[in-house]
Formats: structure tokens, sequence, C-alpha cells
């Protein structure tokens, strides 16, 4: 048997004062050094071995949201291609570290997947692209439904994940997650953006029925509206629910016809939207008189592309918000605006805008951190105040990793004014990011660890 | 109320419109040729594919006449180059190569024109709305709804009227009616079943055909849009009675109308469907006017 007394350990003045003084120096050695030390740490696909790194960018090729989807690719490919070979938004970011010559000295190579609109799809294919590709950092995605549940395997991975178009309060509320960031804005900015400038456009008394997609982005984008509008005086008539999946709305448009409400809002997106407004519109809704009033219909959030499905006579003079506009005039959005024509042939979308973004801000962030670490990656980002890339003075609040950003209050244009097949929104107001922003608490939920459990 | 009642009834007709014309084709093909065809989601997605192509360049009056013509040659080509191999075998097997000759349509036009929803813009003639009240005195003041809708409707009623005129009133639709009784002793009679029957499978694909060019602007294009009609259509056949085509156009209104009249209370709207087949089948396990001993 071992005696256990014999065992314990007798500290010598020596000792005492060689750990005081090792303990003393490690706590006064700055931050960049300690750095090195946690970098050793293996998480999720951190080390990077080789000459190269691997993103992934996962968004839907199938489903309601398949349009934003293939131009939201068209966005990682020219950020990847300016992140190798300098241009775009590099010029313009600020403060910038990105040089043009990949990340960190490392070319940077990409993978893609196909979300398909559906939370255990995206998630089946994220994890193709951590497992077997070995991604240190994938985005992309139209759907908050997929990006909450890929921010939940991004934690569990270890494997940052760059929200691209979610729309959702949850996203960076209820559901967010140390490692996902979201630079698109969200349903409550829109609420605060939207709902002034309707109530001066259409009045204070006014009836408002919603027919709403039935997943997360939707319910916060019906509630976030309904609290805004009725705040300005307009009552709340009904909202139904509609399913993600609904191509033929005529059964709930007809609900719609029966009530006294004066105001469609359509918390609809993508294909839905553009289902829901052109068949609202081939029913009559614009020029119906109720209440002795005109009949109006509010997209929340707009896009070009759901703008362009639509066609131009059906959105002309609705009002929404979207995230950004390929007609805004500033350096950033002009670099990126003519890189994207010249490799596309077209104007981007807010889809390929916000993953261009995404993909840079990221490499950006590894850049000032020194490290594909992704904890110091996550530090880096966390806080991070930047400009040009056409959202104005823009920053990813350290407490709930939502950007705060400006946003814009889109109108529908007319066919008579507009200046070619893409010029279909109006930028009617730019709402400043401090004008959208609200406090941290307005939404529960917790960040998680730095790394991973 | 009278507006409200009226306007979900005619949202509900016109729902049924659509779910008949495509699972007439679905049961026609059924009654006579015993064969489950679930390709028939994928005929109508390419038919409204063919709608946008031929409306686009050749206009409306082309698409009309041309698509249910093309899809009547895609239903003979079809059937005597794929499906009569299956008439003797299982279900099981048919299933299986209709359902992945639907797979293939779908991925075609996937690869052809992308997975986003081609715009398909309604003629002029059917654009607009109609002013209910003008023609329905006992509607309270103004009540309009989509023509194009409205005409899909009709065109559905009639398609109906005219297959079952066809099959009542003429020698083809006799020999049919009667192949579909007793085959065998059809064919000790001389009389050429299999050419008749490739026919009324090309007839069946041909109302698909109508189904996709005209329903096509209400349901959407795209290369998804035949699955998301196969599963409601095959329910509605099933609820009706397995090949019984009168059962299949009252199972498509009543599913039309059960749709419509629940669109406000979502949690059941998105069941209604499956609810109405529980429930028939549960006490009516051939459906509603299904022949005894069929898929009971």
């Amino acid at each position: 048997m071992t005696d256990i007394k014999n065992e314990k350990k007798i500290w010598t003045r020596r000792d005492v004062l060689k750990t005081g003084g090792g303990v003393a120096a490690a706590a006064a050695t700055p931050m960049f050094f300690m750095k090195d030390a946690w970098a050793e740490e293996a998480i999720g696909n951190y080390p990077v071995k080789g000459p190269t790194v691997k993103f992934g960018f996962n968004v839907p090729q199938t489903g309601a949201y398949a349009d934003e989807g293939s131009d939201q690719l068209r966005g990682f490919k020219l950020a990847v291609e300016h992140l190798n070979n300098g241009g775009g938004m590099l010029e313009t970011l600020k403060p910038s570290s990105l040089k043009g010559n990949g990340v960190l000295g490392k070319k940077v190579e990409y993978v893609t997947g196909d979300t398909q609109t559906n939370p255990d799809a995206a998630r089946t294919s994220a994890r193709r692209m951590i497992d077997r590709d070995g991604v240190i950092m994938w985005s992309g995605g139209s759907s908050s439904a997929t990006a909450i549940a890929q921010q939940y395997l991004a934690q569990e991975k270890g494997v940052i994940y760059m929200d691209a178009l979610t729309h959702s309060n949850d996203t960076t509320g209820k559901d967010k997650r140390r490692y996902g960031f979201r630079y698109f804005f969200n349903a409550h900015m829109t609420g605060k953006a939207l709902a002034p400038v309707i109530s001066k456009a259409y009045g204070k008394d006014r009836r408002a029925f919603h027919l709403t997609a039935d997943y997360t982005w939707g319910h916060t984008q019906f509630n976030s509206m309904r609290d805004f509008t009725e705040a300005e005086g307009w009552t709340t008539v009904q909202n139904i629910m509609t399913p993600l999946k609904s191509t033929d709305f005529s059964a709930f448009l007809t609900a719609v016809l029966n009530s006294d409400a004066d105001v469609l809002v359509l918390n609809h997106y993508g294909k839905n939207m553009v289902n829901s407004l052109t068949q609202a519109v081939q029913f009559g809704m614009r020029e119906l008189q109720k209440n002795g009033k005109t009949m109006e219909i509010v997209v929340p959030l707009y896009s070009r592309l759901m703008a362009q499905g639509a066609g131009i006579d059906n959105v002309e003079g609705v009002y929404g918000t979207t995230s950004w506009s390929w007609k805004q005039q500033d350096a950033g959005s002009q670099a990126f605006t003519k890189a994207f024509e010249a490799a596309n042939g077209f104007p981007p979308s807010q889809a390929a805008h916000v993953g261009y973004c995404q993909a840079l801000l990221y490499a950006n962030a590894c850049e000032m951190a020194g490290t594909f670490y992704p904890p110091a990656v996550i530090k880096a980002l966390e806080d991070f105040k930047f400009s040009g890339t056409g959202t104005g003075d823009s920053f990813y609040r350290g407490e709930d990793h939502q950007a705060m950003r400006d946003i814009l209050v889109v109108q529908g244009n007319s066919k008579a004014k507009s200046t070619g097949k893409y010029d279909l929104l109006n930028i009617h107001q730019t709402v400043k990011a401090a004008d959208v922003t609200y406090p941290v608490n307005t939404f529960k939920g917790e960040l998680g660890p730095y790394k991973p459990a | 109320m009278v507006n409200s009642i009226f306007l979900q009834f005619l949202t509900g007709m016109q729902l049924g419109a659509i779910y008949v014309m495509i699972s007439l084709g679905l049961a026609l093909i059924f009654g006579t040729l015993g064969v489950v065809n679930f390709a028939h989601g994928a005929m109508f997605m390419l038919a409204a594919y063919f709608g946008v192509i031929i409306s686009e360049s050749l206009g409306w009056g082309a698409a009309i006449f041309l698509v249910p013509a093309i899809m009547f040659a895609i239903g003979l080509a079809m059937e005597r180059g794929l499906i009569r191999y299956f008439y003797t075998r299982p279900h099981t097997d048919q299933i299986l190569v209709t359902f992945g000759l639907a797979i293939v349509v779908q991925e075609l036009l996937k690869w052809q024109f992308g997975a986003n929803n081609l715009p398909f813009a309604t003629p002029d003639w059917g654009t607009g709305i109609t002013r209910l009240h003008d023609y329905l005195p006992f509607l309270e003041g103004f009540v309009a709804y989509p023509k194009w809708r409205l005409i899909v409707t009709a065109v559905s009623l009639i398609t109906v009227a005219a297959l079952f005129a066809l099959l009542q009133f003429t020698t083809f639709g006799l020999v049919v009616r009667a192949g579909m009784r007793d085959p065998e002793m059809l064919r000790l009679l001389g009389v050429n079943i299999t050419q008749r029957f490739s026919i009324v499978f090309a007839i069946g694909v041909m109302i698909a055909g109508i189904a996709g060019v005209f329903g096509g602007p209400v349901t959407q294009v795209d290369p998804a849009i035949g699955m998301v009609f196969l599963v409601p259509s095959f329910l509605v056949v099933v609820i009706g009675g397995m090949g019984s085509l009168p059962g299949t156009v009252l199972a498509s209104f009543i599913i039309g109308l059960a749709i419509s009249f629940t669109a406000t209370i979502p949690a059941l709207a998105n069941i209604i469907i499956y609810v109405i087949a529980i429930g028939i089948l549960l006490f009516r396990p051939r459906g509603l006017m299904g022949q005894k001993g069929v898929m009971e």
C-alpha cells in the first residue's frame, strides 16, 4: 500500500518563488503571444494544412429560393476570385487586412452544396463539406430555417458559419450561436424602417391582412410588421400562415377579398412572393376599393430577383425593404457591381452581395487574427467596425453577432421610368444603422462558448 | 356573407378544376389498363413547359392546340415504348418504372431550364378580372375574380364533358368500356383492344397536357411542380375510387372546396386532403364510386 502522507508535496521557498514567477510572467504576456499558444489546439478543420484553404458555399439550388441561391453562388465565386487576385471591394473595405493573394498566404478554393431550401438537406450538405471536404468556413443560404440549423451545426463542429440571406429575428435572437455571424438585416429592422414609411404613404387608419410563410422567418416577420404597424395606428385584421411549398395562393387570397382589410402584407420571399404577389394582382387587389380607400400591397422583404419574377407591372409602387441595391452609388457598391457585371453580364442581387461580403469579411478577420483558429477569428469579427461594403458604417455586434448597418426602403419601379430589365426597384430611403438598431436584450438567447463542447 | 361563401366556393371549384384535369388521366389509365402511372405529374409539368415555350414563340392560340397534340404523341410513344411491357407485371414494378421516368423528366427539365420557375404569362384575352356582380345579381357590391381562373375552370368542365361523351356515345368508347370490363372476351371477339388501349393512354396524357397549358399560369412552372401535384392527384383518384371517372371528378371538387373553405385555418388546410382520404377510406375502402373489389 502506498503511504499517502509520504507522497504529499512539501512546498519549499524556492518552489513558491519559481511558481509565483511563472504565473506572473504568463499573466503579463501580451495577448498576441497567447494567440499562438492556444492556436495549437485543433478545432473543427483547424489547423489548415497545405498551400490552399477551402471555403464551402451552401446555397439553395432547388426549392422556393433557388433564384436567390444561384445568384448568391455567383457572388461567392467573385469573392474567391478577388480574395486570390485582388479587385472589387478589396479596394474599398476599411479597415482591410486583405492583400489579394489568398488568405494568410493560402489560395482560396471552394466547394458548393445544395441546401434545397430545407434545413435537413442544408445540414447534410454542410456536414459533408466539413467532414469530407475539410472547409475552414462555410456560408450561404436563403432561408432562416436552413441558417439556424447550420448555425447549430457550426457550434457543434467548431467551424464558423457566415450566415447569408437570413432575415428571421431568431437567427441572431433566440437561436444565436457563437459560430454564426449575420451581415444581413432582420425582420425587426424591416418593421422599424418600413412602418413609418407606409403609414405616411397610406395613412394611419389602415386595416392589414397578412399572408405569412409558415416557418421561423415568416413568424418573426409577421410579429415585427404587426408590432410596428400597430404602433403607427394600424389594425391587424388577420394573419394566415401559408405552407412554404404553396404555389397557388388563391384560397388565401379569396379570404383576403372576403375580409374588410385594405392592406395586404405579404410576408413571403422568393417564389412564394412571386406567386402570391402575381396572384394578388390577378385577383384585382391593386384596383380594389375597401373602406373608401384603394387597397395596397406591402412586401416587407423585397429583392430585385423577386421583382423580376413577378414582373414590373405587378411591383409598381409596392413598398418593401432590401439589404442592398446595385443602384447604390457608394464606392464599395460600385466596385462590386462593376466586377459582377463584367463576370456575369447583369447586375448582382442582394443575395449575391451578402454572400460576397460575408466571404470577404471572414477572410479579413483571419488576416486580422493572423490565424484560422476559429476562436481567434470569432474574436476578430466580434465588434469589428467596417465600411466600404455598401451598408454605411457597419459593425458586427459582439453580443449577438448581428451586423448593425444601413438598410434600404425600396419601392417598385414603373415601366415608364425603368432604364432596363434590372431596374425594378427604386431606393425610397436609406435608413441609417442608428435608426434601425435595437437593444441586445430585445431578443433572448445565448451565443454559447468559443470552443465547441 | 353571400359574397364570401360564393367566392370561397368559386376558388374551391377552380382548385378542383386543376385536380380534375390531372387526376382524370390517372384514373383513365388505371381504369382501362390497370397501370398506376406515377409519371403523370411529370407529364403535366412537361406540358406546362411546352406551354411556356410555344406560347412565347408561336402564340397562345398555337399553344392551346399544339401542346395537347404533342402530349398525345408522347403518350402514344410512352405506351408503345415502355408501359406496355409492364401490363402483366406487379403494380410495384409499374410504380417503380413510372416514378423513375418522372425523375428522369424532372432532371432533364432542370438540366435544360434550371431549377428556377419560368414566368408563364396569360394571353391578353385571359388577363384581368371579371366583374362577377355584373352577371350574378345575388352578389352584393363589387365582386371580381381573375378571368384566367374562370377560363381554367370552364376548360376543365368542358374536358370532363368531352371525355364522358367520348366514352359514352362513341363506338370507340363502347369498346374501351367493354375492354375495362372483360378484355379477354373482347379479344375473343376479334377486337384489337391493344391498339384502343394505347390510344386511351395517350388521351390520358393529353388531358394532362391540357392541364399543363391552362393550369401552368396559376400553378407555377418549375421542375418540382410535377411531384407537387402527383400526391394530391393520386389521393383524389383513391378517394374517388380507383379507376372510377365520375368518382375522380367528384373527389377533385370535394378536395378543392375543402382546401378553399379551410384556408383561414392553416393547421387544418394543410392536412384536410389527408383527413378526407382517411375518413372516406375508413368507411368506404373502395372510394366514393369505386367498383367492389378493385383496390379495396
